[in-house]
């Protein structure tokens, strides 16, 4: 691939993660409990309190994470991230340590360990819409 | 003009101390530094004072210097951490008592304040600083309008004095990078509607180690001792790049474009 082909797609996946990531972030917030739903109990020692429906239990997260939807949107989250990330690495080490053997070592080596993490990351998010651990 | 005389010229204002950066490969036990103390006459540049330490305190200083009009750009030199002309920058205008004088980084040094400039020119040379034409000897003039030279008008007043690519901090970090005056130039030659060597460059400037590497600190646009605006010259280029990206490159030719058909079609 050309130079300007691959910076086009940093510059691209650099705004997306922008994107989805406002997404995720703004599902969080949804998420996340209000004074509302949150149950004070005082004891002895102190107060626990207690998240109750529409909040950040387990089952309801699960449940909102395991929409097809939600789901393709963390896998484009996870992919241009990755790419991002990687990249990146590739640009700043590539300008720390020249020579074409090293490059090539470089960008395979930083190819290998993205292709690990995204398939890693793919398979939590399978595993999440097929109903979970 | 017998007797006219300045006012002030001549008269020594004050004795500012230069501490000049000193190497020499065969003498590896010189100090870093040496100090050196010099009376300063108004108009007088640092240019002058390096001359002055040369003539009157210590004949071993070495610094490169031709034109001494900023014109030549061969006196780049870091003044007080700032890349400079030696022969532009007045003393008394730094207004301090110690001026501190390095050779130009990113590059190496041959001796003292005088750098090695092989770098600039092999990164100039790559980007085929000159008219590509697909004819071997011009049969007529290659016309062109003031508006047409005006596209890359600024970037001709390039010296190649290197300062821009001593400030650069990618320059720094990556030794094969092509720096923002060759890559200035290449935006000089590929804006020229006279040239068709617009493919032959692109694959120079679009690699590993072309214009994607600039970070746009704007530090070369800043020490031009000319005016010249690299930093500009490398986005416009990035924008050349990104635009053609999909295009195969050839070997030779030109982007088909009204400025370039107008020549052909005169011609």
């Amino acid at each position: 691939m050309r130079e300007s082909q691959i910076m086009f797609l940093q510059y691209m996946t650099g705004l997306l993660v922008l994107v989805f990531g406002s997404f995720h972030f703004l599902l969080i917030s949804f998420l996340a409990p209000t004074s509302d739903k949150v149950l004070y109990s005082y004891g002895g020692t102190g107060y626990t309190h207690v998240l109750v429906g529409g909040t950040l239990y387990y089952t309801v997260v699960k449940a909102v994470y395991s929409t097809l939807i939600w789901g393709s949107i963390f896998e484009l989250l996870l992919t241009v991230l990755v790419f991002h990330i990687f990249n990146g690495f590739r640009i700043i080490l590539s300008e720390q340590f020249q020579g074409e053997r090293t490059e090539k070592f470089i960008t395979y080596s930083l190819l290998v360990i993205a292709l690990i993490i995204f398939i890693w990351g793919s398979r939590t998010i399978v595993l999440m819409l097929s109903g979970g651990v | 003009m017998e007797g006219l005389v300045l006012k002030g010229f001549g008269e020594v204002v004050k004795t500012v101390t230069f501490r000049i950066r000193r190497y020499d490969p065969e003498k590896p036990d010189l100090p870093k530094y040496m100090e050196y103390k010099v009376p300063v006459q108004r108009g007088m540049t640092v240019l002058d004072g390096i001359l002055y330490i040369k003539e009157h305190l210590d004949p071993t200083i070495s610094a490169r210097y031709s034109c001494r009009m900023g014109i030549c750009g061969s006196c780049g030199m870091i003044v007080n951490g700032k890349e400079k002309l030696a022969c532009q920058t007045q003393v008394l205008e730094l207004n301090k008592d110690l001026i501190k004088l390095d050779p130009m980084g990113n590059y190496g040094i041959v001796k003292d304040l005088v750098p090695d400039l092989t770098k600039l020119f092999r990164n100039h040379e790559k980007v085929k600083p000159y008219i590509i034409r697909e004819e071997d000897r011009p049969t007529a003039e290659y016309l062109q309008t003031p508006e047409q030279r005006e596209q890359y008008a600024m970037f001709t007043d390039c010296i190649m004095c290197g300062l821009c690519l001593s400030a650069c901090p990618t320059s720094a970090a990556d030794e094969l990078y092509l720096g923002p005056q060759a890559l200035a130039q290449a935006y000089r030659y590929l804006s020229d509607n006279r040239d068709l060597g617009f493919y032959e460059r692109l694959n120079v400037i679009d690699s590993k180690h072309g214009v994607w590497r600039c970070h746009f600190s704007g530090a070369c646009s800043e020490v031009c001792p000319k005016g010249v605006d690299p930093a500009l010259g490398i986005q416009l280029l990035k924008e050349l790049a990104t635009v053609n990206m999909f295009v195969k490159h050839k070997e030779k030719g030109a982007v088909k474009g009204p400025d370039r058909k107008s020549v052909t079609e005169i011609l």
